[in-house]
């Protein structure tokens, strides 16, 4: 029998995408200063956008789709760039932890909106809208920075093990 | 809420920036001049074994502890400062794997250390510029 051909040897084993930190940070990067440029410019009308988005319960989907469409297509650029194929435990982490994290930050930011209230300070309203917006921008943040911390994490430990 | 005079978080955060490019380069520049030695000069080579992380996780504490000083709820305060604290300890952990694979004598790669560890200190820098207006924000909101 003989042996496989190179070139189709090379293309059933090609490896899997290795994820380093520093990929995701240079989304979270630009997304920092996109949320600093806007709130910059638009000191009042941004934040208040946020806020209503809040209220009618927008909010939390919309962060959701978007930290894991960022986060699906920062892993396939650093695969691409690689010539690498997703690993299954990197896509299962990908699928899961987005919206997982905002998940458990949408119920803190609850939390900390109930204690805010419950609190009875002056201007309550404006103290109310900067801990949603707080909130906002950090479950930004942690959605798209957090999963690649663990894949990291993770695909360090089953080096060390293997 | 927040206007062009109200710019003193850019300022303060800007200040940062004085001990990690400009002060090195200054020193370094002070050195060749007295010794009289050519030398090619420049970040990649200051942090060439991912240094950078070093300022990144002092800057990651200064911002954790005015976070600490903030009236945000202690939600918002615990949040903050983990995502801030595991940005500062990822840059040094770059410095210290880089370090570790220099000592013992692994394959070590200067550009990708000072790739990563450059990523990570805007990743910090960005995300401290960020919760410094929203400090700003929340101060002005108190003070009224």
């Amino acid at each position: 029998m003989s042996a496989p051909a190179p070139a189709f040897s090379a293309k059933t084993q090609r490896r899997i995408a290795v994820v380093r930190l520093a990929d995701a940070s240079d989304a979270v990067t630009v997304l920092s200063f996109l949320f600093a440029m806007l709130l910059v410019f638009f000191p009042a009308t941004f934040p208040r956008l946020i806020v209503n988005s809040w209220e009618h319960g927008q909010l939390m989907p919309a962060l959701m789709v978007i930290t894991f469409l960022l986060d699906t297509g920062i892993y396939l650029r650093i695969a691409y760039l690689q010539s690498a194929r997703p690993g299954p435990v990197a896509a299962a982490c990908l699928g899961s932890l987005p919206l997982l994290v905002v998940g458990g930050l949408s119920l803190l930011q609850q939390s900390a909106v109930s204690h805010t209230l419950a609190a009875d300070l002056p201007n309550l309203q404006a103290r109310v809208g900067e801990e949603i917006f707080a909130h906002t921008y950090l479950g930004l943040v942690g959605g798209v920075f957090l999963p690649f911390l663990v894949i990291r994490l993770v695909s360090q430990f089953r080096t060390k093990n293997s | 809420m927040l206007g062009w005079t109200s710019l003193k978080w850019l300022s303060w955060i800007s200040l940062y920036i004085i001990p990690v490019v400009i002060l090195p380069w200054a020193v370094s520049r002070t050195w060749v001049h007295q010794h009289g030695r050519e030398l090619h000069l420049s970040p990649a080579r200051f942090y060439q074994r991912g240094e950078l992380g070093l300022p990144t996780l002092i800057l990651a504490v200064s911002v954790i502890w005015n976070l600490l000083q903030s009236q945000f709820m202690p939600h918002t305060i615990a949040l903050g400062s983990v995502i801030l604290g595991f940005g500062g300890m990822m840059a040094v952990a770059v410095w210290v794997e880089t370090f570790c694979r220099q000592s013992s004598g692994t394959d070590w790669h200067p550009e990708r250390a000072w790739h990563d560890s450059k990523s990570l200190a805007l990743l910090v820098f960005s995300v401290a510029a960020v919760m410094e207006i929203l400090l700003d924000r929340l101060a002005k909101v108190v003070s009224r």
